[in-house]
């Protein structure tokens, strides 16, 4: 599933990648940016926590041509005048004016790096508000960004992941090379999948997957093999030799009739249990009864 | 068991006696009075939920449903209650932060009209056919072979609500045969509420939409007699949510800590007054400030929280794979009553099939392997939330 998302099969929406300190996903975000390009889709950077320098180095010069690169590393909070791109920019109307400059109709991806910069300086709302309109309206695409999940509050990541059409988390994996990307996409019928998948990227920010999906989940077996068995260390014997279970299943159970017996008692006769009863004159002795001794 | 199929049938051939009633009672299309209190009720639109709440919803009060972690369920209980409030010719009124109400109301299950789904338990009478096969499945047992299956689908006989087919969606013309009034709040313009008010401008709003809806269309008794009453149903997905202005679900103390408990009194407030329900969904999941969750919970009549299966550990659980999640009754309302009527069974848990959204108890199935291994419920539960502890594991050497 994460190179249907890379190769963007599916539609768009937005895209939120979750890392951590123990593993950057922005070498991932970069494979991203690589593939749309190599697309030939419109795609809008907007960098607040990485150096142009930087991007260069890891995206190749001739990609960086091609990027619509905006600034926001050097004044992001608008200290100096003439700010290239502040954050307090990331509303609707900025990113609107911003987007519609280009007239091709080729479809527009915006990344941002990262999420984590914005909520920091603006409300969560309000960035919320913002990703829906841009996932509802009809310039962009395809929204893509970073998200640090260690650090916000647990719930500013939940609302996040919330509002997003697919969350990709990224942890390293076993290997040095390898890390390992838990992918869960929601589709436009509500139907929710997911996949756990172990990837590396080459130096070319081509992303191979190298093993087949794990499911969900996989872990739960192995607990489940090691139960212990209560029939070993006992001083007598539960256990059944093949011999013993062949003579217990010939066993002739009571109670057990032959086919026809069995299925003409089973079939809802008139009157199965029927009770025949015959009024008897020493029945009617009621001890309790004061009337009996009444000689009429 | 022979009972509840036989009333089900019976139905259909409706007699033409109709009990001489000279009470007092409103009679609108999609109520009637309920059994345990004489209170008004609604279906909910989900045959089991309407059991398990004491026979439907009663007019004037709110359900809460707390939502799953991907919102796909509790979406499909609202679109259900909307669909029967189409099928029912109530009103509707629905707001929405995230999705437009008009696209909402396009996914609306398509009703079933001309047959109740009808779910067998008199599975047993139907092997008689194949007598090696059905006297070989019960080998000890075979006096209860014909016996029906024990039901536990929770249903009451009486034929309230309507099933639908999830499958597909409602047709235009049925859906547009009923009124309804949307609330989507980016198209609202921001009004500015009085800035010492604890409510949100968005919640304002929206209640205030509200008291318009009921006032307009004369739910609150206003209305000449001449003119028929009818219930307004009003559909609120993801209160609360961060679109909404509010940043409860985001911060653990936020910054407008009552708007919604505030909201939600107001919404009250109106809807005792009216011939109104509410059903609204709120994501609890992502609100971990136990004291505002249990706060947003009192204000509320009934509310159930559901949980999913799908992303968690429990997906590959032998014990749940029947069934798609878990139900958690929070809380019963007392109306004009001293007692509420809880259902019997705490373990519930939920199936949504295409013809169905069912709700059942929990049960164990029974053991039939060789070893004697059998995984109690509640090591289960435990374990989920607080990891195995040495205590629980060595529960499985005592298993006889």
């Amino acid at each position: 599933m994460l190179l249907e998302l890379i190769q963007g099969t599916e539609g768009g929406g937005l895209i939120i990648i979750q890392d951590s300190i123990h593993y950057s996903g922005r070498t991932l975000l970069m494979s991203f940016i690589k593939a749309a390009l190599k697309r030939d889709e419109v795609v809008h950077l907007l960098a607040f926590e990485l150096h142009e320098e930087e991007l260069k180095h890891e995206l190749g010069h001739s990609s960086l041509q091609r990027l619509k690169f905006h600034n926001a590393f050097h004044d992001p909070l608008g200290w100096n005048e003439n700010p290239p791109f502040t954050v307090h920019q990331f509303i609707t109307s900025e990113l609107d004016s911003l987007l519609t400059s280009n007239q091709h109709s080729k479809p527009v991806t915006l990344v941002i790096d990262s999420f984590s910069f914005i909520l920091r300086h603006l409300s969560p709302s309000a960035v919320c508000k913002t990703l829906q309109q841009l996932k509802k309206g009809g310039a962009v695409k395809t929204t893509l960004g970073l998200l640090h999940s260690d650090m916000h509050h647990r719930n500013m990541v939940g609302s996040m992941c919330h509002l997003a059409t697919s969350v990709l988390t990224v942890a390293p994996g076993h290997q040095c090379h390898e890390a390992v990307a838990k992918t869960i996409r929601r589709a436009k019928s509500g139907k929710i999948s997911q996949a756990v998948e172990r990837f590396s990227i080459s130096d070319d920010m081509t992303v191979k997957v190298q093993s087949k999906p794990v499911p969900v989940g996989s872990g739960q077996g192995e607990a489940g093999d090691a139960e212990v068995d209560p029939t070993a260390n006992l001083t007598f014997n539960l256990r059944l030799s093949d011999q013993e279970r062949q003579a217990k299943e010939k066993l002739a159970l009571p109670f057990v009739f032959s086919k026809e017996k069995k299925s003409a008692l089973l079939r809802p006769g008139p009157g199965s249990g029927r009770i025949l009863y015959e009024p008897d004159a020493n029945d009617d002795y009621d001890q309790e009864d004061p009337d009996d001794d009444l000689d009429i | 068991m022979a009972a509840p199929m036989k009333s089900m049938g019976s139905s259909f051939n409706a007699t033409s006696f109709q009990k001489k009633t000279r009470s007092k009672l409103i009679s609108i299309p999609g109520t009637r009075p309920s059994v345990q209190n004489g209170q008004l009720i609604v279906s909910t639109g989900v045959t089991s939920l309407d059991y398990l709440i004491g026979g439907g919803l009663a007019v004037g009060t709110v359900l809460l449903i707390e939502e799953d972690r991907y919102n796909s369920y509790s979406q499909m209980v609202l679109k259900y209650f909307m669909a029967e409030g189409v099928l029912c010719g109530h009103e509707l009124f629905l707001a929405s932060a995230q999705d437009h109400p008009d696209d909402i109301l396009t996914e609306l299950p398509a009703p079933i009209l001309d047959d109740i789904a009808s779910h067998s338990p008199m599975e047993g009478r139907m092997q008689l056919g194949g007598p090696h096969a059905s006297q070989d499945a019960m080998k000890i047992a075979w006096r209860y072979q014909n016996l029906p299956k024990v039901q536990t689908a929770l249903a009451s006989s009486s034929r309230f609500g309507h099933y639908y087919d999830v499958s597909k969606k409602m047709e235009p013309e049925i859906r547009q045969a009923a009124n309804c009034h949307a609330f989507y709040l980016p198209e609202h313009s921001a009004e500015s509420s009085a800035p010492h008010s604890p409510l949100l401008e968005s919640y304002s709003a929206l209640l205030r939409s509200i008291q318009e809806v009921i006032r307009k269309g004369g739910f609150d008794g206003a209305a000449p007699p001449a003119k028929s009453r009818n219930v307004l149903r009003i559909g609120l997905p993801s209160l609360g949510s961060p679109l909404w202005g509010d940043d409860l679900c985001c911060r653990d103390n936020p910054a407008h800590g009552h708007a919604l408990t505030t909201f939600l009194y107001g919404l009250r407030a109106v809807l005792r007054s009216s011939l109104s329900v509410a059903v609204l969904t709120i994501p609890s999941h992502l609100i971990q400030n136990r004291a505002v969750m249990g706060n947003i919970t009192r204000l509320c009549d009934n509310a159930i929280a559901l949980e999913s299966f799908k992303g968690s550990d429990r997906e590959t659980n032998p014990l749940y794979k029947d069934y798609h999640g878990l139900l958690h009754v929070r809380q019963m309302p007392r109306l004009n009553c001293l007692l509420t009527e809880l259902p019997d069974h705490k373990d519930l848990a939920f199936k949504l099939k295409r013809k169905q959204f069912t709700i059942e108890r929990l049960h164990l199935p029974p053991d039939l392997s060789e070893t004697v291994s059998r995984v109690s419920r509640g090591e289960l539960a435990g374990a989920a939330a607080t990891g195995t502890s040495c205590g629980s594991s060595g529960n499985k050497h005592l298993d006889f």
